[in-house]
Protein backbone atom coordinates (compact mmCIF):
# COMPACT_ATOMS: atom_id res chain seq x y z
CA UNK A 1 0.00 0.00 0.00
CA UNK A 2 2.70 2.30 1.00
CA UNK A 3 4.43 1.75 -1.88
CA UNK A 4 1.26 3.19 -4.38
CA UNK A 5 1.30 5.82 -2.07
CA UNK A 6 5.63 6.31 -2.69
CA UNK A 7 4.54 5.75 -6.56
CA UNK A 8 1.77 8.31 -6.64
CA UNK A 9 3.73 10.92 -4.81
CA UNK A 10 6.58 10.44 -7.26
CA UNK A 11 4.30 10.34 -10.26
CA UNK A 12 2.94 13.75 -9.46
CA UNK A 13 6.55 15.16 -8.67
CA UNK A 14 8.09 14.04 -12.35
CA UNK A 15 4.91 15.54 -14.00
CA UNK A 16 4.99 18.90 -11.99
CA UNK A 17 8.62 19.40 -12.86
CA UNK A 18 7.82 18.29 -16.54
CA UNK A 19 4.98 20.79 -16.76
CA UNK A 20 6.09 23.52 -14.54
CA UNK A 21 9.33 24.15 -16.80
CA UNK A 22 7.04 23.99 -19.79
CA UNK A 23 4.75 26.67 -18.37
CA UNK A 24 7.67 29.17 -17.11
CA UNK A 25 9.78 28.10 -21.03
CA UNK A 26 6.23 27.87 -23.12
CA UNK A 27 4.34 30.97 -22.06
CA UNK A 28 8.01 32.85 -22.42
CA UNK A 29 8.16 31.78 -25.69
CA UNK A 30 4.51 32.29 -26.36
CA UNK A 31 4.82 35.73 -25.71
CA UNK A 32 8.12 36.63 -27.31
CA UNK A 33 6.83 34.79 -30.87
CA UNK A 34 3.51 36.87 -30.19
CA UNK A 35 5.53 39.45 -32.21
CA UNK A 36 6.96 37.79 -34.70
CA UNK A 37 5.70 35.69 -37.00
CA UNK A 38 8.33 34.51 -39.11
CA UNK A 39 9.76 33.06 -35.76
CA UNK A 40 6.50 31.90 -34.97
CA UNK A 41 6.32 29.61 -37.45
CA UNK A 42 9.22 28.05 -37.05
CA UNK A 43 8.70 27.80 -33.21
CA UNK A 44 5.18 25.69 -34.18
CA UNK A 45 6.87 23.58 -36.23
CA UNK A 46 9.86 22.28 -34.11
CA UNK A 47 7.05 21.85 -30.86
CA UNK A 48 4.70 19.49 -33.50
CA UNK A 49 7.38 17.49 -34.78
CA UNK A 50 8.60 17.09 -31.06
CA UNK A 51 4.98 16.22 -30.20
CA UNK A 52 4.97 13.52 -33.51
CA UNK A 53 8.57 11.42 -31.95
CA UNK A 54 7.48 8.56 -30.36
CA UNK A 55 7.28 8.80 -26.58
CA UNK A 56 9.57 5.65 -26.30
CA UNK A 57 12.40 6.74 -28.95
CA UNK A 58 12.78 10.54 -27.51
CA UNK A 59 13.02 8.42 -23.97
CA UNK A 60 16.05 6.38 -25.57
CA UNK A 61 17.65 8.93 -27.02
CA UNK A 62 17.73 11.53 -23.68
CA UNK A 63 18.20 8.90 -21.99
CA UNK A 64 21.95 8.50 -23.62
CA UNK A 65 22.41 12.39 -22.76
CA UNK A 66 20.59 12.96 -19.09
CA UNK A 67 21.22 8.46 -18.19
CA UNK A 68 19.35 7.38 -15.77
CA UNK A 69 16.28 8.66 -13.47
CA UNK A 70 14.57 10.86 -13.44
CA UNK A 71 16.05 13.83 -15.35
CA UNK A 72 15.27 12.14 -18.37
CA UNK A 73 11.82 11.74 -17.63
CA UNK A 74 11.31 15.44 -16.55
CA UNK A 75 12.74 16.77 -19.75
CA UNK A 76 10.53 14.92 -22.02
CA UNK A 77 7.39 15.48 -20.33
CA UNK A 78 8.51 19.12 -20.81
CA UNK A 79 9.26 18.41 -24.67
CA UNK A 80 5.53 16.86 -24.71
CA UNK A 81 4.00 19.70 -22.54
CA UNK A 82 5.85 22.73 -24.31
CA UNK A 83 3.54 22.42 -27.50
CA UNK A 84 0.21 23.13 -25.76
CA UNK A 85 1.31 25.54 -23.47
CA UNK A 86 3.40 27.65 -26.11
CA UNK A 87 0.22 27.33 -29.02
CA UNK A 88 -2.28 28.28 -26.22
CA UNK A 89 -0.31 31.39 -25.18
CA UNK A 90 1.01 32.43 -28.62
CA UNK A 91 -3.37 32.22 -30.19
CA UNK A 92 -4.30 33.56 -26.82
CA UNK A 93 -2.19 37.00 -27.03
CA UNK A 94 -2.64 37.10 -30.49
CA UNK A 95 -6.46 36.73 -30.54
CA UNK A 96 -6.63 39.62 -28.13
CA UNK A 97 -8.89 42.06 -30.09
CA UNK A 98 -7.53 45.02 -31.83
CA UNK A 99 -9.63 47.66 -30.85
CA UNK A 100 -8.63 46.53 -27.15
CA UNK A 101 -5.09 46.64 -28.21
CA UNK A 102 -5.64 50.01 -29.78
CA UNK A 103 -7.81 51.50 -26.55
CA UNK A 104 -5.04 50.58 -24.20
CA UNK A 105 -2.31 52.73 -26.57
CA UNK A 106 -4.83 55.58 -26.86
CA UNK A 107 -4.73 55.34 -22.84
CA UNK A 108 -1.33 55.45 -23.23
CA UNK A 109 0.41 52.42 -22.03
CA UNK A 110 3.45 50.93 -22.51
CA UNK A 111 4.25 47.96 -24.35
CA UNK A 112 4.90 46.14 -21.20
CA UNK A 113 2.10 47.17 -19.53
CA UNK A 114 -0.43 46.34 -22.54
CA UNK A 115 1.23 43.12 -22.54
CA UNK A 116 0.62 42.73 -18.69
CA UNK A 117 -2.73 44.68 -17.98
CA UNK A 118 -4.59 43.96 -21.53
CA UNK A 119 -3.21 40.81 -23.70
CA UNK A 120 -2.09 37.99 -20.65
CA UNK A 121 -5.22 39.25 -18.05
CA UNK A 122 -7.72 38.22 -21.56
CA UNK A 123 -5.54 35.48 -22.98
CA UNK A 124 -5.41 33.72 -19.82
CA UNK A 125 -8.05 31.46 -20.00
CA UNK A 126 -6.99 29.73 -23.27
CA UNK A 127 -3.48 29.69 -21.81
CA UNK A 128 -4.17 27.91 -18.89
CA UNK A 129 -6.60 25.38 -21.45
CA UNK A 130 -3.22 24.86 -22.71
CA UNK A 131 -2.01 23.71 -19.27
CA UNK A 132 -4.71 21.42 -18.66
CA UNK A 133 -4.23 19.93 -21.23
CA UNK A 134 -0.22 19.25 -20.80
CA UNK A 135 -1.16 18.44 -17.20
CA UNK A 136 -3.59 15.61 -18.61
CA UNK A 137 -1.10 14.07 -21.20
CA UNK A 138 1.90 14.44 -19.08
CA UNK A 139 0.24 12.18 -16.16
CA UNK A 140 -0.13 9.66 -18.51
CA UNK A 141 3.14 9.79 -20.50
CA UNK A 142 5.34 9.60 -17.11
CA UNK A 143 4.15 6.11 -17.15
CA UNK A 144 6.47 5.05 -19.88
CA UNK A 145 9.58 6.44 -17.18
CA UNK A 146 9.68 3.07 -16.23
CA UNK A 147 11.63 2.31 -19.09
CA UNK A 148 14.72 4.52 -18.24
CA UNK A 149 14.29 3.59 -14.26
CA UNK A 150 12.37 6.58 -12.91
CA UNK A 151 9.55 6.22 -10.92
CA UNK A 152 5.58 6.53 -10.81
CA UNK A 153 3.12 4.51 -11.10
CA UNK A 154 4.33 3.01 -14.43
CA UNK A 155 6.07 0.47 -12.58
CA UNK A 156 2.89 -1.37 -11.58
CA UNK A 157 1.56 -1.24 -14.91
CA UNK A 158 4.30 -2.76 -17.07
CA UNK A 159 5.39 -4.96 -14.55
CA UNK A 160 1.62 -6.33 -14.25
CA UNK A 161 1.83 -6.46 -17.68
CA UNK A 162 4.87 -8.63 -17.69
CA UNK A 163 3.44 -10.79 -15.61
CA UNK A 164 -0.12 -10.95 -16.79
CA UNK A 165 -1.19 -9.95 -13.32
CA UNK A 166 -4.39 -7.73 -14.11
CA UNK A 167 -4.42 -7.18 -9.65
CA UNK A 168 -1.14 -5.34 -10.25
CA UNK A 169 -2.29 -3.20 -13.33
CA UNK A 170 -4.81 -1.90 -11.48
CA UNK A 171 -3.12 -1.13 -8.81
CA UNK A 172 -0.90 1.61 -11.15
CA UNK A 173 -4.04 2.31 -13.68
CA UNK A 174 -6.53 3.17 -10.77
CA UNK A 175 -4.45 6.01 -9.00
CA UNK A 176 -3.69 7.33 -12.33
CA UNK A 177 -7.00 7.67 -13.68
CA UNK A 178 -7.67 8.87 -10.37
CA UNK A 179 -5.59 11.50 -10.77
CA UNK A 180 -6.23 12.68 -15.01
CA UNK A 181 -9.70 13.11 -13.81
CA UNK A 182 -9.04 14.83 -10.62
CA UNK A 183 -6.60 17.31 -12.30
CA UNK A 184 -8.90 17.22 -15.52
CA UNK A 185 -12.26 18.14 -13.65
CA UNK A 186 -9.89 20.98 -10.96
CA UNK A 187 -8.46 23.03 -14.17
CA UNK A 188 -11.76 23.03 -15.93
CA UNK A 189 -12.86 24.44 -12.60
CA UNK A 190 -10.28 26.88 -12.39
CA UNK A 191 -10.53 27.70 -16.54
CA UNK A 192 -14.43 27.97 -15.80
CA UNK A 193 -13.72 30.93 -13.07
CA UNK A 194 -11.51 32.46 -15.16
CA UNK A 195 -13.79 33.40 -18.32
CA UNK A 196 -16.08 34.66 -15.84
CA UNK A 197 -13.74 37.10 -14.15
CA UNK A 198 -13.00 38.00 -17.44
CA UNK A 199 -16.33 38.61 -18.66
CA UNK A 200 -16.68 40.50 -15.47
CA UNK A 201 -14.34 42.61 -15.88
CA UNK A 202 -14.81 43.14 -19.60
CA UNK B 1 -8.33 36.88 -11.52
CA UNK B 2 -5.56 37.77 -9.29
CA UNK B 3 -6.00 35.18 -6.88
CA UNK B 4 -5.69 32.52 -9.59
CA UNK B 5 -2.21 34.26 -10.75
CA UNK B 6 -1.49 33.75 -7.54
CA UNK B 7 -1.92 30.33 -7.06
CA UNK B 8 -0.23 29.51 -10.71
CA UNK B 9 2.70 31.27 -9.22
CA UNK B 10 2.90 29.67 -5.68
CA UNK B 11 2.49 25.92 -7.06
CA UNK B 12 5.32 26.71 -9.85
CA UNK B 13 7.16 27.89 -7.35
CA UNK B 14 6.91 25.19 -4.78
CA UNK B 15 6.96 22.52 -7.97
CA UNK B 16 10.53 24.62 -8.98
CA UNK B 17 11.93 23.97 -4.91
CA UNK B 18 10.81 20.24 -4.58
CA UNK B 19 12.72 19.73 -8.17
CA UNK B 20 15.69 21.48 -6.57
CA UNK B 21 15.36 19.74 -3.14
CA UNK B 22 14.90 15.80 -5.17
CA UNK B 23 18.20 17.41 -7.04
CA UNK B 24 20.60 18.15 -4.00
CA UNK B 25 19.62 14.88 -2.36
CA UNK B 26 22.44 12.81 -3.15
CA UNK B 27 25.24 13.27 -1.58
CA UNK B 28 28.35 10.96 -3.05
CA UNK B 29 28.95 8.53 -0.77
CA UNK B 30 29.69 5.56 -0.78
CA UNK B 31 27.25 3.94 -3.18
CA UNK B 32 26.68 1.47 -6.15
CA UNK B 33 24.13 1.07 -8.46
CA UNK B 34 22.41 -2.13 -9.52
CA UNK B 35 20.50 -2.44 -12.73
CA UNK B 36 18.17 -5.14 -14.41
CA UNK B 37 16.55 -5.93 -17.84
CA UNK B 38 12.84 -6.10 -18.06
CA UNK B 39 12.18 -9.60 -17.37
CA UNK B 40 11.49 -11.75 -14.22
CA UNK B 41 14.93 -14.04 -14.09
CA UNK B 42 17.49 -10.87 -14.91
CA UNK B 43 15.40 -9.15 -12.04
CA UNK B 44 15.60 -11.76 -9.64
CA UNK B 45 19.80 -11.79 -10.49
CA UNK B 46 19.83 -7.86 -9.82
CA UNK B 47 18.35 -8.71 -6.44
CA UNK B 48 20.38 -11.35 -5.83
CA UNK B 49 23.30 -9.46 -5.98
CA UNK B 50 22.47 -6.34 -3.91
CA UNK B 51 21.38 -8.40 -1.03
CA UNK B 52 24.95 -9.95 -1.43
CA UNK B 53 26.76 -6.57 -1.66
CA UNK B 54 24.73 -5.17 1.17
CA UNK B 55 25.29 -8.16 3.22
CA UNK B 56 29.44 -8.93 2.71
CA UNK B 57 30.00 -4.79 2.00
CA UNK B 58 28.99 -1.62 3.79
CA UNK B 59 28.56 0.17 0.55
CA UNK B 60 25.03 1.62 -0.46
CA UNK B 61 23.16 0.26 -3.34
CA UNK B 62 20.68 1.60 -4.94
CA UNK B 63 19.10 -0.96 -7.28
CA UNK B 64 16.89 -0.24 -10.40
CA UNK B 65 15.13 -2.73 -11.82
CA UNK B 66 13.01 -3.39 -14.95
CA UNK B 67 14.99 -1.11 -16.69
CA UNK B 68 13.76 -1.02 -20.98
CA UNK B 69 15.98 -3.91 -22.22
CA UNK B 70 19.53 -4.72 -22.61
CA UNK B 71 20.21 -1.65 -24.83
CA UNK B 72 18.98 0.86 -21.86
CA UNK B 73 21.40 -1.40 -19.67
CA UNK B 74 24.20 -1.10 -21.49
CA UNK B 75 23.93 2.45 -22.49
CA UNK B 76 23.58 2.76 -19.17
CA UNK B 77 26.74 1.13 -17.64
CA UNK B 78 28.94 2.24 -20.58
CA UNK B 79 27.65 5.72 -19.27
CA UNK B 80 28.43 5.22 -15.29
CA UNK B 81 25.02 5.46 -14.63
CA UNK B 82 24.98 1.59 -13.45
CA UNK B 83 27.55 -0.44 -11.61
CA UNK B 84 26.70 -3.93 -12.32
CA UNK B 85 23.91 -5.34 -14.09
CA UNK B 86 23.42 -9.07 -15.20
CA UNK B 87 24.51 -10.20 -18.69
CA UNK B 88 25.13 -13.22 -20.92
CA UNK B 89 27.75 -14.05 -22.90
CA UNK B 90 25.88 -14.67 -25.83
CA UNK B 91 24.17 -11.12 -25.45
CA UNK B 92 27.56 -10.12 -25.04
CA UNK B 93 29.06 -11.34 -28.23
CA UNK B 94 26.12 -11.09 -30.41
CA UNK B 95 24.01 -7.81 -29.60
CA UNK B 96 27.12 -5.71 -28.11
CA UNK B 97 29.98 -7.24 -29.62
CA UNK B 98 28.07 -7.31 -33.19
CA UNK B 99 30.08 -10.79 -33.76
CA UNK B 100 28.63 -13.99 -35.24
CA UNK B 101 27.40 -16.76 -32.89
CA UNK B 102 29.97 -19.16 -31.52
CA UNK B 103 28.70 -22.45 -30.08
CA UNK B 104 31.63 -23.12 -27.70
CA UNK B 105 31.03 -21.37 -24.10
CA UNK B 106 34.42 -21.32 -23.03
CA UNK B 107 35.78 -19.25 -25.62
CA UNK B 108 31.84 -16.92 -26.03
CA UNK B 109 33.41 -16.22 -22.45
CA UNK B 110 36.96 -15.50 -23.49
CA UNK B 111 35.62 -13.15 -26.32
CA UNK B 112 33.44 -11.20 -24.13
CA UNK B 113 35.83 -10.93 -21.47
CA UNK B 114 38.55 -9.39 -23.42
CA UNK B 115 36.79 -7.62 -25.68
CA UNK B 116 34.88 -5.83 -22.82
CA UNK B 117 37.86 -4.51 -21.17
CA UNK B 118 39.08 -3.57 -24.09
CA UNK B 119 36.44 -1.63 -25.96
CA UNK B 120 34.37 -0.69 -22.55
CA UNK B 121 36.23 -0.88 -19.68
CA UNK B 122 33.86 -3.29 -18.42
CA UNK B 123 34.87 -6.38 -16.44
CA UNK B 124 32.68 -9.74 -16.64
CA UNK B 125 32.79 -11.69 -13.47
CA UNK B 126 32.59 -15.24 -12.92
CA UNK B 127 29.69 -17.18 -14.68
CA UNK B 128 27.15 -17.55 -12.05
CA UNK B 129 26.55 -21.72 -13.43
CA UNK B 130 23.09 -21.52 -15.54
CA UNK B 131 22.73 -21.04 -18.97
CA UNK B 132 19.18 -19.38 -20.28
CA UNK B 133 19.81 -20.43 -24.00
CA UNK B 134 17.04 -20.95 -26.40
CA UNK B 135 16.09 -24.41 -26.62
CA UNK B 136 13.26 -26.76 -28.03
CA UNK B 137 10.24 -27.97 -25.84
CA UNK B 138 6.97 -30.16 -26.21
CA UNK B 139 4.35 -31.42 -23.74
CA UNK B 140 5.73 -33.12 -21.16
CA UNK B 141 3.01 -35.99 -22.14
CA UNK B 142 3.88 -36.06 -25.78
CA UNK B 143 7.64 -36.65 -24.55
CA UNK B 144 6.86 -39.27 -22.50
CA UNK B 145 4.40 -41.16 -24.87
CA UNK B 146 7.10 -41.02 -28.13
CA UNK B 147 9.84 -41.38 -25.52
CA UNK B 148 11.96 -38.18 -26.88
CA UNK B 149 14.67 -36.48 -24.99
CA UNK B 150 16.72 -34.97 -27.91
CA UNK B 151 16.20 -32.65 -30.83
CA UNK B 152 17.06 -34.77 -33.13
CA UNK B 153 14.48 -37.46 -31.95
CA UNK B 154 12.09 -35.24 -32.89
CA UNK B 155 13.32 -35.89 -37.05
CA UNK B 156 10.96 -38.63 -37.94
CA UNK B 157 7.88 -37.23 -35.90
CA UNK B 158 7.90 -33.49 -37.61
CA UNK B 159 6.41 -34.42 -40.61
CA UNK B 160 3.55 -34.40 -37.87
CA UNK B 161 3.91 -31.67 -35.91
CA UNK B 162 3.39 -27.91 -35.77
CA UNK B 163 6.05 -25.54 -34.85
CA UNK B 164 5.55 -21.91 -33.26
CA UNK B 165 7.55 -19.08 -31.19
CA UNK B 166 7.76 -15.87 -31.29
CA UNK B 167 8.77 -13.34 -33.60
CA UNK B 168 12.00 -12.70 -32.64
CA UNK B 169 13.49 -16.24 -32.99
CA UNK B 170 12.59 -16.12 -36.79
CA UNK B 171 14.70 -13.13 -36.78
CA UNK B 172 17.86 -14.35 -35.36
CA UNK B 173 20.70 -16.22 -36.43
CA UNK B 174 20.67 -18.42 -33.98
CA UNK B 175 16.97 -19.16 -34.03
CA UNK B 176 14.75 -21.10 -36.49
CA UNK B 177 16.18 -21.25 -40.41
CA UNK B 178 19.26 -22.22 -38.54
CA UNK B 179 17.89 -24.72 -36.13
CA UNK B 180 15.82 -26.71 -39.28
CA UNK B 181 18.87 -26.56 -41.30
CA UNK B 182 20.78 -28.08 -38.66
CA UNK B 183 18.58 -30.59 -37.65
CA UNK B 184 16.98 -31.28 -40.89
CA UNK B 185 13.46 -30.94 -39.44
CA UNK B 186 10.64 -30.87 -41.54
CA UNK B 187 7.26 -29.35 -39.87
CA UNK B 188 3.78 -30.18 -41.32
CA UNK B 189 3.31 -26.53 -42.14
CA UNK B 190 4.80 -23.10 -41.81
CA UNK B 191 5.59 -22.10 -38.70
CA UNK B 192 3.07 -19.51 -36.41
CA UNK B 193 4.73 -16.93 -35.24
CA UNK B 194 3.26 -15.03 -32.28
CA UNK B 195 3.40 -13.11 -29.30
CA UNK B 196 6.20 -14.52 -26.69
CA UNK B 197 3.65 -14.06 -23.92
CA UNK B 198 0.64 -16.09 -25.66
CA UNK B 199 3.36 -18.77 -26.98
CA UNK B 200 3.00 -21.33 -23.79
CA UNK B 201 -0.76 -21.28 -23.94
CA UNK B 202 -0.86 -21.50 -27.51
CA UNK B 203 1.32 -24.98 -26.86
CA UNK B 204 -1.03 -26.08 -23.77
CA UNK B 205 -3.39 -25.65 -25.80
CA UNK B 206 -2.81 -28.11 -28.64
CA UNK B 207 -2.89 -25.26 -30.80
CA UNK B 208 0.49 -26.60 -32.13
CA UNK B 209 3.34 -29.14 -30.91
CA UNK B 210 6.66 -27.76 -30.62
CA UNK B 211 8.00 -24.07 -29.66
CA UNK B 212 11.00 -22.51 -28.81
CA UNK B 213 11.75 -21.68 -24.78
CA UNK B 214 14.19 -19.84 -22.72
CA UNK B 215 15.99 -22.63 -20.77
CA UNK B 216 15.46 -21.01 -17.56
CA UNK B 217 11.82 -20.46 -17.84
CA UNK B 218 9.77 -20.72 -15.09
CA UNK B 219 6.44 -21.36 -17.64
CA UNK B 220 7.45 -24.32 -18.37
CA UNK B 221 6.73 -25.67 -15.20
CA UNK B 222 3.36 -23.99 -14.93
CA UNK B 223 2.30 -25.75 -18.53
CA UNK B 224 3.98 -29.17 -18.10
CA UNK B 225 6.74 -28.27 -20.82
CA UNK B 226 9.99 -30.00 -22.04
CA UNK B 227 12.68 -29.09 -22.49
CA UNK B 228 14.81 -31.54 -25.33
CA UNK B 229 18.51 -31.95 -25.57
CA UNK B 230 20.15 -29.59 -28.12
CA UNK B 231 22.44 -32.63 -28.80
CA UNK B 232 23.94 -31.25 -31.95
CA UNK B 233 24.94 -28.06 -29.92
CA UNK B 234 23.02 -25.70 -31.92
CA UNK B 235 21.93 -22.68 -29.43
CA UNK B 236 24.72 -20.68 -28.14
CA UNK B 237 25.52 -20.82 -24.73
CA UNK B 238 24.02 -17.84 -22.91
CA UNK B 239 26.16 -18.14 -19.39
CA UNK B 240 24.67 -15.25 -16.87
CA UNK B 241 26.83 -13.46 -14.86
CA UNK B 242 27.84 -10.12 -13.48
CA UNK B 243 29.61 -7.59 -15.39
CA UNK B 244 31.04 -4.45 -13.41
CA UNK B 245 32.63 -1.54 -14.53
CA UNK B 246 36.82 -1.48 -14.27
CA UNK B 247 36.37 2.07 -12.15
CA UNK B 248 34.02 0.46 -9.85
CA UNK B 249 36.19 -2.07 -9.28
CA UNK B 250 39.25 0.01 -8.75
CA UNK B 251 37.29 2.07 -5.87
CA UNK B 252 35.31 -0.60 -4.57
CA UNK B 253 37.90 -4.00 -5.01
CA UNK B 254 35.96 -5.96 -2.36
CA UNK B 255 33.25 -6.07 -5.07
CA UNK B 256 35.01 -8.66 -7.21
CA UNK B 257 35.12 -11.21 -4.31
CA UNK B 258 31.93 -10.73 -3.29
CA UNK B 259 29.91 -11.11 -6.38
CA UNK B 260 32.57 -14.15 -7.35
CA UNK B 261 31.31 -15.94 -4.31
CA UNK B 262 27.99 -16.50 -6.34
CA UNK B 263 29.87 -18.61 -9.16
CA UNK B 264 28.88 -21.82 -10.27
CA UNK B 265 25.90 -21.35 -7.70
CA UNK B 266 22.51 -21.39 -9.75
CA UNK B 267 21.75 -24.31 -11.54
CA UNK B 268 19.27 -24.32 -14.54
CA UNK B 269 16.60 -26.02 -12.36
CA UNK B 270 17.18 -23.07 -9.42
CA UNK B 271 17.32 -20.43 -11.61
CA UNK B 272 14.36 -21.68 -13.37
CA UNK B 273 12.28 -22.81 -10.22
CA UNK B 274 13.16 -19.11 -9.05
CA UNK B 275 11.61 -17.42 -12.05
CA UNK B 276 8.62 -19.78 -11.40
CA UNK B 277 8.35 -18.68 -7.55
CA UNK B 278 7.46 -15.22 -8.85
CA UNK B 279 5.68 -15.54 -11.92
CA UNK B 280 3.30 -18.00 -11.06
CA UNK B 281 3.39 -18.16 -7.33
CA UNK B 282 3.30 -14.07 -7.14
CA UNK B 283 6.06 -14.11 -4.68
CA UNK B 284 7.81 -11.00 -4.44
CA UNK B 285 11.23 -11.13 -6.42
CA UNK B 286 13.00 -10.08 -2.62
CA UNK B 287 11.47 -12.84 -0.44
CA UNK B 288 12.60 -15.20 -3.69
CA UNK B 289 16.10 -13.93 -3.62
CA UNK B 290 16.37 -14.21 0.34
CA UNK B 291 15.25 -17.28 0.28
CA UNK B 292 17.83 -18.65 -2.34
CA UNK B 293 20.61 -17.32 -0.65
CA UNK B 294 19.92 -18.07 2.51
CA UNK B 295 19.64 -21.57 1.48
CA UNK B 296 22.71 -21.39 -0.10
CA UNK B 297 24.44 -20.13 2.84
CA UNK B 298 25.51 -17.05 0.98
CA UNK B 299 24.40 -14.46 3.58
CA UNK B 300 26.43 -13.63 6.61
CA UNK B 301 23.92 -11.45 8.52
Amino acid sequence: MSQIFMSTYEHLRITFEGVAIAIIVGIAVGIVISRHKAVAGVVMSVADIIQTIPSLALLAVLMMVFGLGNTPAVVALFMYSFLPIVRNTYVGITGVDKSLTEAGTGMGMTRLQLLFKVKIPIAMPIIFSGIRVAVVTALGVATIGVFIGSGGLGNFIYRGVQMGDVKMILWGAIPLSILAIGFDVLLEQGEKRMVKSRARRI
Amino acid sequence: MRKILKIISVSLILAISLALLAGCGGSQEKKIVIGSKNFTENMVLGEIFAQVIQDKTDLKVEYKENLGGTMVCFEAIKKGDLDIYPEYTGTGLTAHLKMDVINDADRVYDIVQEEFNKQFKIKWLKPLGFNNTYAVAVKEDYAKENNITKVSELVPLAKDLTFGGEHEFFDRQDGYEGMIETYGLNFKSAPAKMDVALKYQAISQGKMDVTDAFATDGQLITYKLTILEDDKNFFPPYYAAPIVRNDTLEKYPELEEVLNSLAGKISDEEMQMMNYKVESEKKAIRDVARDFLTEKGLLSK
